[in-house]
Order: C-alpha cells, then structure tokens, then sequence
C-alpha cells in the first residue's frame, strides 16, 4: 500500500487527495474525515472544554508564577525573577547544595520500588480474580477497591497500631532478634513500603484487570504448542497482550506515589523530605507560592517525561507481538 | 392568647435569620457546651470551623477565603504575616470591654502593640516530655540533640520553628536568630541528631507522647498540652522546660478582614475573654488562661500542673517566638537542608 | 486455564495487605480509652456517639452526595472522551497532545491541583455567583480531577477490545448507534464500571482540593478527620471508618446479589 498521511485507515480508497473531502472506510464503512472529526469533537469536546476552563487555564496561569517574587510577608509580588528557578537547582540562602537533588531522587526511588512491588502482587491478583467465576469478579474487584474509601490518614494510622511495640508482629520481630526490646516496627522502611503498597494496589489491580480480563487464552497456547519456553510465552503471549493496562497501571501508581509523602511521614519517621513534602510546605509552613508553583511545575513536567518514556516502553514491547 | 401560636411561628421564622458567628479553628480547642451560653447571651449562633495546621488557614485565607470567616485563631508567631497579607481587620475596642480581664503580662506584644489586631485566646509552651524512671536530672536538650548524652529512643518535634529555636537556645544563642553562620551550625547540628540511631524521627506532639506513654521512647518533644494529657494517661511522666530555653507560645483571637458578621465576631471575642467563660473554657480544654480575672475560678490541681501552669523560675527561661521577616527564608532551607541529610 | 499455584497465595497476600489496616481500625474502634493505644476494654460507645453527632453526619452525607454526583459527571464525560479518542481517526499531533492533557490532573500534585482550581473559581466568581465556594465547586473541582481517571482506564479497556467485533458488526449491516450501544458499550462496562469505582473512591478520600476549594457549609469527611487527627485519632473516628467500610462492602454486596438474581430469572 502506499503510504499516506491521513494514518490511520491503510484501507483508503483515495490517498492522495487528503485535503479534500476524501471518502474513507474506518470501521467497516463509508465515510467522509470531516464527519468522523466532527463526531469526535462532539465526544472529546465537552470533557476538554470543562478541564480547559478549571484546569489547563489556570494552569497556564499558575506557570507564570514560577517566574513571581515572593511578597514579604509571602504573599505573591508580581516582580519578573529567576530566582525560583534557581532556587530549584539548589542555590539557596546557604549557597548551593544538592538537597533537592537528593529529596527528587528519594521521591523516585520509593515511586519505583511501590510501582515495582504493586506490580508484582497486583498482576497475580489480576489473573486471580479474573479466573473466578463470572458473578464472583464484580464483587472481588470492589472488595479491592473498598479500603481505599477509608481515609488514607486513618489507614496509615492503623498500620501505626498495627506496627506497634505492643501488638502482636512486633513481638515476634522482638523475640527473633530483629529489633531490641520494646521497640515498635515503625519507623523502618519496611514499614513505608508496607503502607505504600497496601495503599496504592488498588490502582495497580484494577487497570490490569480490565486488560487480563480480556486475554486471548489461544495466543499463551499457541505459543506454548510452538515449544516457547515459560518466559518466553509469558512475554510474548501473556505481557505483549496486557500492555495496554499494564501501562495504565504503571502510571497510575507510579505517578502518584510520586507525590506522596504521608505515609513516608508517618511510618518513616518524617527524617527526610520527599517532593510531595517540599511543595506542600511551600504553599503552608514556608508561604513560598512562587517556589511551590516552579517545583510543582517541575514534578508535574519530570512526570510527563517519565510518561512518554513508559509508552515508548510498551508501544516497542506491544509491537514485538 | 390565640396570638401566641402566631408569634411563636414568627420568632421561629426569623431565628434562623441571625446570621452565625463563624470561628476557625484546632479541632477541639474550645468547650461545645459554650455555644449554648454564647447564644443566650448575645444571640448569635456558633459555627465551628476546623484546620488541622494553621498555615493551612493561612494559605486557605490567602486564596479568598477571608469573606468566610468571622473570628481567626492563629498564634502570635504568625500575626505579623497575616497583618502584613491583609487577612485581618483592626479591632473596635469598644466592643470589647472584658479585654480589661486579660493579664497584662499577655498583651501588647511585639507582633501587635497596643491589641489593635488580636486578644490571647490560650497560652502553653513546648518542651520535653519523660519518663523519670529512665531518665534522670533536669531537663535539657542535650537529651535529644546530643548523641553522647541521649538517654534512650527520642522523638523530635516535627515543626521547624520550634526546633530549629530550640537548637539554637541549646547552643546558647538567641532563639529568633537572624545571623546565618549561628543558624547553619544549628541545623548541622539538628540533621546529626536526626541520624542518631536512638532518633524515631520527627513526630507531632500527640504522637511524641503517644511514644513516651507506650514505652517506645524515653522522651519526646511535644507542647504543653499533649504533655498534660499524656501524663493523665500514664501517670508517673513528667514534663519540663529545658534549662537552655524554650519557647512559649501563645494564640490569638482575631477578626478576619472580610468578616460577613463583624458584630458577632466582636461579640464572640468579648463572651471568650469573660472571666467565667475563659475559666470553664479553660478547665476543660487544660490549656492555660491568659484572663487574669478567671485565674481563681481554675480547678486547683490544673493550677499545680506544670505541663499546664509552668512556675515562674521556668517561665523565666522561656521566649516568644517572633515572625523573622525576611530571614525566614533561610530558617526554611535550614529546615529543609535538615531534612534532606 | 489453570493458574500456578503461587498465584492464589500471592492474591491472598495481596488481600492481606488491603485489609489488615481496616481490620485494626475495626478493632480499635471497640476500645474504651479515648487517647492513647492501650486497650481499655470492650464498648460500643464510639458507636453510638457517632451516630448522634451532628457534624460526622452532616459530612458524610456531604461526601457521599459530592462523590455520587461527581463519579457521575466524570464518568459520562470520561467515557465519551476515551470514545472519541479511540474511535476517531486523529492525527498524531492530536492524539499526543491528548494524551498528555488527560495526564495533566494524575500528574499534578494535589496541592497544585487545589491552588489551580481556586485561582479559576475565584476567576469565575466575578462572572457568576454560583461559583461561591462551597458544593458547586466541591463537584467541578473533584469532577475535573476525576475525569483523567475514567479516561484511561476506559481507553486501556478500549484498545484491548479492539475493532474486529465492530467491523464484524458492520458487515452485518450495523450502523454506528446500534454497534457502540450493543456491541461497544457492553464490552466497555467493566472499564466503566472500574473507572467509577477509581473516581468514586479518589473523591471520598480527597483532602487537599476539597480543603481550599470548599465553604464552611459544605464540609466532607476527610476535612473533618483531618482536622480530628491532629489532636490524635479517636476510636470515633475510628468507628466512623469501621462503618464506612462496612456500610460499602453491604451495597456492593446487595448489588452483585440484585444483578445475580436478575441474571437467574427464567427468561420470558
């Protein structure tokens, strides 16, 4: 076929007179572009023009911040300056240091290990649930999703409680040895992923879910009739088809388990800031807004990268089906 | 007699008419049972707001929400930011006479001479809560921010004024420093105390007592109140003002700038500072009063607290803490620079 | 098929994890000390005293209604919007940008999020009353957040079902109202539904966004066990939780029962 530049249908009748009204089949029939855009504008227009009006707009609005004076008592001056950007990059009143530095790279380590963990209980739990009968699975899906109705403060309390130096799993790790007398099992960084994960799975198992549920079981045999080893058709057969959730899972936990830092306070100790800590103490304790914008502005751009780089990931792994 | 149906039905439609007296304020921090008498007395009725932190009132108030309040609390450390962002009115004293009740001791401070702003609501310190079974002799932050004389398990207070002033006073400088070189050798100091394998980490004063009540640690930096309610729980805990400074605190009552009901908010301020009102206020909340006058009506064994009521020897060594202006920048990435070693 | 054998354990694990923190608070909210973690002894009067207090009420009916109308709002417009984008022959420059202004809100940090908001609102404000802070922006602010959410479980739901189905139902002579009614959207339902569940349960818990974008009159229950955990957390609040949880897990149980039954029904 030749190529063209309309890219979507590689079944056009005319390609190259794509300016004017081309007729194309999409989807089996007869159609014109400007009828399927104007559908689609209809769709997609109404739920971008309301995140337009509440949200990119006053977005826009807050980047212009990033480059705002902090007023003297912290209020905002509308004076042209660098210094949040260079703030950001570390020269503060001390000179320059790399704790913010640090304080993104800690963020990021503790995003991917959640990620990672979430993943590997979380797509089990998928194929689990989806291999229960067909009325058991609405109800196990919700049964994932009813702990994350309670209150995140609340729950990470629990685990507190849960943790401490007079309940039952701190005993044990008391009596093996683990940790001295008395002591309860927070803060530990066990104890952070705990929360994290128990906190986070939901949004790990219910976008894998949508995609294990619809898993061509004749494709993993198929592979496995061609002598594919185990790994091989769980790659190929299993992952390649699952891409699409596993990508909507890797960003649903990843990103904002960036942000977080109330279970990292709670169970770690609050020893050291994550980014979550440093922008929500710009806009309260510190009243810096214009640094809060450029380091909330700079998280939500660090994400996008992380974003385009997980869909360039599995648009190359989904294409080696 | 038969207008009495009729009448009742007009005061029932017009109660509702009296707009409410709208407070904000910590959870907790005032006896519900006074709503009752604050409507009896003055008709108005009492809406309870609540923050969690009150830089979250602040931000709250800066995005536009000073039209939704009619009284503030906030502690005097931040008066003068709030002054300086708009976000409170002056007052009209004369709506306010039991301001003569108040202890002199607690008005006309630095961050609003004369009261023009604000009248104490409670007053309290932060210091160290122990147990003097495991830890023995006066209290001093060496026990927290020294690794050779740490006793046990500690928690740190996990708001950065407060510590960073008292890693200051510990070194013996001024709490409020401004001068950079003191307050770098404070925070190195504070991020090297963190790091000490006894340090469970930073914690907010109900979980710092929570900690020393439960045994897992030995002592804890907490406020006065937590203190209080800690060594109800476990009697036998004690708490103390450390011999190098601390730092007392003290909240205020203020009118937010665009207050809708100006009238109840005065009058709402004025029913606080009322000697029985402040008294019964204060046995229930067990803060301290700054109303000298309900100083006699206060139960006698929360007069002999010193969690609550601190003697005067420890008062001596206590300081304000004051809004630093430009300078608080480099107090944030001190604490910031705590928190990232 | 038949899975491994780790895989159900792995589950259970995983379900371990969820529930063990629920389950303390279930526990504790029985305990009869107010403060503190020692156990006081068996009561059920945190019970009681929840059920009568006027506030706790007041704002869990205010966060059901919000989560309720929002999850609605968002799913509708979630749904058409990962429709529209899947099924429309975009060009590329669009589909990025798509992409990356649905992944705005999941990548925004809340706070972010909640001054962005404001800032439109008090915009907004000027030009229309109904903007006054209170329940109206409560639903648009959690309803604008929520969205994102919807879309991409939708479109991951959507690219896994594929075209086949819908060219199949072209050919029999199909058009495009009865195929996305009858073929699409039944297949869609799981995506839906799991997409409303995920925004259902961000706006319950949402605190920051609510925090600055609400009135006096509208507060919801993370507002108010927020501003209750600072002075430590009661067995109230505890049993407030306990009841939520329950209270959830015996609708959807009620539900799944209804759809079970209904699906039993003899066919007539």
């Amino acid at each position: 076929m030749r190529a063209n530049t309309c890219g979507w249908n590689s079944r056009q009748t005319t390609c190259w007179s794509c300016a004017i009204k081309p007729v194309i089949i999409h989807d089996g029939y007869l159609t014109t572009k400007p009828h399927l855009y104007g559908r689609g504008a209809l769709l997609v227009g109404l739920a971008f023009l309301w995140m337009g009006v509440f949200l990119f707009a006053p977005l826009a609005g807050l980047s212009a911040l990033a480059f705002a004076s902090r007023g003297e008592y912290g209020g905002v001056e509308w004076t042209f300056t660098w210094e949040n950007l260079s703030r950001l990059a570390g020269h503060d009143e001390f000179g320059f240091s790399w704790n913010h530095l640090l304080i993104l790279w800690r963020s990021v380590v503790l995003a991917a290990v959640t990620t990672v963990l979430c993943l590997l209980i979380g797509f089990p739990m998928a194929f689990w649930i989806a291999a229960r009968p067909a009325a058991a699975r609405p109800l196990l899906l919700a049964l994932v999703m009813v702990p994350s109705c309670v209150n995140l403060v609340i729950r990470t309390y629990a685990w507190q409680q849960f943790l401490g130096s007079q309940m039952p799993a701190a005993w044990v790790a008391q009596h093996l040895g683990l940790v001295p007398d008395g002591a309860s099992l927070y803060p530990t960084v066990t104890a952070v992923y705990l929360g994290m994960v128990s906190a986070m799975l939901p949004f790990t198992v219910l976008p894998l879910y949508t995609s294990v549920e619809r898993l061509d079981w004749s494709l993993v045999e198929a592979a496995r009739d061609l002598h594919a080893g185990r790994l091989r058709t769980f790659r190929h057969g299993i992952l390649a088809q699952c891409m699409p959730g596993l990508l909507a899972a890797t960003i649903l936990t990843f990103i904002p388990s960036l942000g977080m830092f109330v279970i990292s306070d709670m169970l770690g100790g609050a020893k050291f800031l994550l980014v979550g800590n440093l922008i929500q103490q710009q806009f309260g304790s510190m009243n810096n807004w214009p640094f809060g914008a450029t380091a909330g502005l700079f998280l939500v751009i660090a994400s996008l990268f992380a974003l385009w780089g997980l869909r360039i990931v599995s648009e190359r792994e989904a294409g080696r089906r | 007699m038969r207008f009495l149906p009729l009448a009742l039905l007009v005061c029932l439609l017009t109660a509702g008419d009296t707009p409410p007296v709208r407070i904000f304020m910590y959870s907790e921090y005032i006896d519900p049972t006074l709503a009752d008498a604050f409507k009896a007395k003055t008709g108005f009725t009492l809406d309870i707001q609540l923050y969690e932190a009150q830089e979250e009132m602040i931000a709250k108030l800066q995005t536009g929400g000073t039209d939704q309040y009619d009284v503030l609390v906030a502690s005097g450390v931040v008066v003068k930011q709030m002054i300086g962002l708009k976000l409170i009115q002056t007052l009209d004293q004369t709506l306010i006479p039991n301001k003569a009740n108040v202890g002199k001791a607690f008005l006309n401070h630095a961050f609003d001479p004369g009261n023009q702003y604000g009248y104490p609501y409670f007053w309290g310190t932060s210091g160290l809560m122990y147990d003097p079974a495991k830890v023995k002799g006066e209290p001093t932050w060496a026990w927290v921010l020294d690794p050779a004389s740490q006793p046990g398990p500690f928690t740190l207070l996990d708001e950065a004024k407060t510590t960073i002033a008292s890693t200051l006073a510990y070194q013996g400088k001024d709490m409020n420093s401004r001068i950079t070189a003191e307050v770098k050798v404070a925070v190195t100091a504070l991020a090297a105390a963190k790091n000490s394998p006894k340090c469970l980490g930073f914690a907010g004063g109900v979980d710092g007592k929570n900690r020393v009540v439960s045994g897992e640690a030995v002592v804890a930096m907490v406020y006065n109140g937590d203190a209080a309610r800690g060594m109800t729980e476990k009697p036998g805990l004690k708490y103390g003002l450390p011999k190098e400074g601390a730092e007392i605190w003290i909240d205020m009552l203020m009118v937010s700038a665009k207050a809708p009901n100006k009238a109840g908010a005065h009058a709402l301020i004025n029913f606080l500072l009322d000697a029985d009102v402040a008294a019964q206020n204060a046995n229930f909340i067990q803060y301290a009063t700054p109303v000298e006058a309900a100083m006699k009506k206060i139960k006698p064994e929360l007069l002999a607290n010193p969690a609550i009521y601190p003697t005067a020897d420890e008062l001596k060594r206590t300081h304000y803490l004051e809004d630093l202006g430009k300078d608080s920048r480099m107090w944030d990435a001190g604490w910031t620079a705590v928190k990232s070693h | 098929m038949t899975l491994p054998r780790w895989v159900p354990a792995v589950s259970w694990l995983g379900m371990t994890l969820l529930y063990l923190p629920l389950l303390a608070v279930a526990v504790l909210s029985f305990n009869s000390t107010r403060y503190g973690q020692s156990w006081g002894g068996f009561t059920v009067d945190w019970y009681a005293r929840m059920v009568s207090n006027e506030a706790i009420l007041s704002a869990a009916w205010n966060s059901l209604v919000l989560g309720v109308i929002s999850t609605v709002l968002a799913t509708v417009l979630g749904t058409l919007l990962a429709i529209g984008l899947n099924r429309t022959p975009w060009p590329r420059w669009f589909k990025r940008g798509s992409d990356l202004a649905i992944n705005l809100p999941v990548v925004t940090p809340d706070i972010i999020l909640a001054i962005a908001l404001v800032g439109a609102f008090a915009v907004l404000r000027e030009w229309s009353a109904a903007f006054k802070p209170g329940m109206t922006t409560l639903i648009i602010a959690h309803t604008t957040f929520q969205i994102s959410f919807v879309t991409l479980v939708v479109s991951s739901r959507l690219t896994t079902i594929g075209k086949d189905q819908v060219e199949a139902a072209r050919d029999l002579y199909a058009n495009t109202g009865q195929i996305w009614l009858r073929v699409l959207l039944p297949q869609l339902m799981p995506g839906i539904i799991a997409g409303a569940l995920l925004a259902f349960t961000i706006s319950l818990d949402d605190f920051v966004v609510s925090f600055f974008v609400t009135g006096p009159e509208a507060t919801t229950l993370p507002l108010l066990i927020y501003a209750s955990v600072r002075r430590g957390v009661t067995p109230e609040i505890h049993a407030l939780s306990t009841v939520i949880v329950v209270g959830t897990m015996l609708a959807i149980i009620a539900v799944t029962w209804i759809q079970a039954a209904r699906t039993a029904k003899p066919q007539e």
